[in-house]
């Protein structure tokens, strides 16, 4: 079925994809000037602005990953019509592999269980350190899991994109049971991985707090930063062929209700945590509470409850709103945004006990992004955008109905 | 003696999109009071029908808002007023405490208030319906599209609107008793 139908239309990307990575590398590379300036004059603060900048767009081709996954063991065509979308945006892995370089030479500035420990001065926290620096949290067992994190990331990817690229051509064979064999275990691995990842690179910044629920809360993070991420691309090549013949209301609908899902989940687990550390009331949980609403990064905070969750919430509760691209793809972007400013809300008051914002955390995370958006463009430029013959392709490329008949 | 009255025209059609088309070209012509039926739901058939809106969502929220005040009041009263209890030196009134049922509370009669809303409003359970006088009818449950115009309908004329479904060429035309 979808061999007859797949070359009626032309499904390479439209020429315009080619001119928005031109464009990101451009702005990307001033940026990075500006940031690599920032780097020796303030060195401080261009690390913490890179951790923030790099959990940004990570989460973007981590969440990414999860949709494919996800999509590769429920089907659907919500799933295939932005699978090379998630496809691209996953393939960004090995370019963050070696963006995550910055953080390693920062380890010392960004992350106080890296510092020499003498220099301290409170003494529960030194000895706690003192304890969980012999074991857990040292230079090089950190560095050799960032090897292993991406080295999983790596492989799912190459993987999935390995298998999805046969699938272009005529004759291709059928790898859905393939995705599923790998997508399974792989939602799994990422889950454990992106919890330790969380833990290593966020949560050690403050290095005497725990939460349980805090991997599960940068995972809902990214997931939903891809998804609006996926509803952005989608709805600029929507101007174009062949996006404009392919994603239909029902599709953007579906994609609507992943992102009014996400953000509740969202809402759910960052509610959670609190809501546990608020009845518990223990001196060692507290703190971070402590920080983060106390001295403007509370205005932050309650930023978050309302432009976050409580607003696009009501939005998303529409069903006309989320079936037109036109209009859901703002609330897309600003959620984007709003992810920048969780991530910004949960990383940088470790740092200071006022809120402040630096040049640096506006360039830095400008600087990653516009590499990253070059290397996400030129992968979805590559590549047709929708892998014709695979099974699937017939629920993109036939109305709904017509398939029943 | 009561006059057998007459509940609609009904036509026969064999494919979904034959279904779609007719309902589409109907509500063109004028007819609002037409329905259809079909073996699966198919996509889009409820927009040609000109059928755009209908009132469950707003019973919905209507259901949700009135457990959400009745989760959250409810804890406030047993909290605060009819039985103060100090747990770990909390203020009586602890809203976050109360969140995880008041959300409960919101889901739970929203989820009544769907069922129950929708019942009400679409009038089901409905032991008798005309439609089912016709015995080529019970082929809808299996491979066969129906659409009908009712009789209710300000522009019916029994063999003006006969005459316009013949014009959509369905498989076969039935008048419906009431």
């Amino acid at each position: 079925m979808s061999a007859a139908t797949a070359p009626l239309l032309d499904l390479t990307a439209p020429e315009v994809v080619r001119k928005i990575s031109q464009r990101s590398l451009v702005i990307g590379a001033v940026f990075a000037v500006i940031a690599a300036v920032l780097a020796f004059i303030r060195p401080d603060e261009f690390y913490r602005a890179y951790l923030l900048g790099f959990m940004c767009w990570l989460g973007v081709a981590l969440g990414s990953m999860a949709i494919l996954m996800i999509r590769h063991l429920t089907g659907g065509g919500w799933g295939t019509v932005i699978r090379r979308i998630l496809g691209a945006a996953m393939r960004t892995l090995p370019l963050l592999a070696i963006l995550f370089i910055p953080v390693i030479l920062g380890i010392h500035r960004l992350y106080i269980w890296a510092q020499p420990l003498g220099n301290i001065e409170d003494k529960h926290l030194r000895e706690h350190l003192e304890k969980i620096t012999q074991t857990y949290l040292t230079v090089n067992g950190f560095i050799i899991r960032a090897i292993f994190y991406f080295a999983i990331w790596n492989l799912l990817s190459y993987l999935l994109s390995k298998w999805s690229k046969q699938t272009d051509h005529a004759g291709a064979p059928d790898n859905s049971e393939r995705f599923k064999a790998v997508a399974g275990p792989g939602l799994i691995l990422y889950g454990f991985t992106i919890s330790f990842a969380a833990i290593d690179w966020v949560m050690s910044l403050d290095p005497s707090w725990i939460s349980t629920i805090f991997g599960l809360l940068i995972l809902i993070g990214e997931v939903l930063s891809a998804m609006c991420f996926a509803v952005v691309v989608e709805r600029i090549l929507f101007n174009y062929k062949p996006m404009s013949e392919m994603l239909t209301p029902d599709f953007v609908h579906d994609h609507g209700k992943w992102m009014l899902t996400f953000i509740m989940v969202w809402a759910y687990f960052s509610f959670s945590q609190w809501l546990i550390i608020w009845a518990g009331n223990l001196p060692s949980e507290i703190t971070f509470y402590l920080r983060r609403l106390h001295g403007g990064w509370e205005s932050i905070g309650l930023f978050l409850v309302v432009f976050a969750f409580v607003i696009p919430f009501a939005m998303l509760l529409s069903r006309p709103f989320k079936r037109d691209i036109r209009r859901l793809v703002w609330l897309a972007a600003w959620l984007l945004l709003m992810r920048y400013l969780d991530l910004f809300w949960i990383i940088e008051p470790n740092f200071s006990k006022t809120l402040v914002l630096t040049l640096a955390d506006v360039v830095v995370p400008i600087a990653i992004g516009g590499i990253w958006l070059w290397y996400f463009f030129r992968n979805l430029s590559l590549l047709p955008l929708l892998p014709a013959y695979d099974p699937d392709a017939h629920e993109v490329l036939q109305p709904a109905h017509e398939t029943h008949a | 003696m009561k006059r057998e009255r007459i509940y609609g025209i009904m036509a026969e059609f064999d494919s979904a999109q034959a279904l779609i088309d007719a309902a589409k070209r109907t509500h063109e012509a004028g007819y609002n009071k037409i329905d259809a039926y079909s073996p699966f739901p198919i996509e889009g058939l409820a927009e040609e029908l000109g059928f755009h809106r209908d009132e469950v969502p707003l019973v919905v929220l209507i259901g949700g808002i009135i457990g959400g005040l009745t989760g959250y009041l409810m804890q406030y009263w047993m909290s605060a007023v009819d039985y103060p209890l100090n747990i770990g030196g909390k203020p009586y009134h602890s809203w976050p405490a109360f969140i995880v049922i008041t959300f409960e509370m919101t889901i739970l009669f929203a989820g009544i208030f769907a069922v129950f809303g929708m019942l009400a409003l679409n009038g089901l359970p409905m032991p008798y319906h005309p439609v089912f006088n016709v015995p080529r009818f019970a082929l809808a449950s299996k491979d066969r599209f129906f659409l009908i115009v009712f009789s209710s309908d300000p522009k019916y004329d029994p063999a003006g609107t006969r005459g316009f479904l013949a014009g959509l060429q369905p498989r076969s035309i039935s008048e419906v008793p009431s």
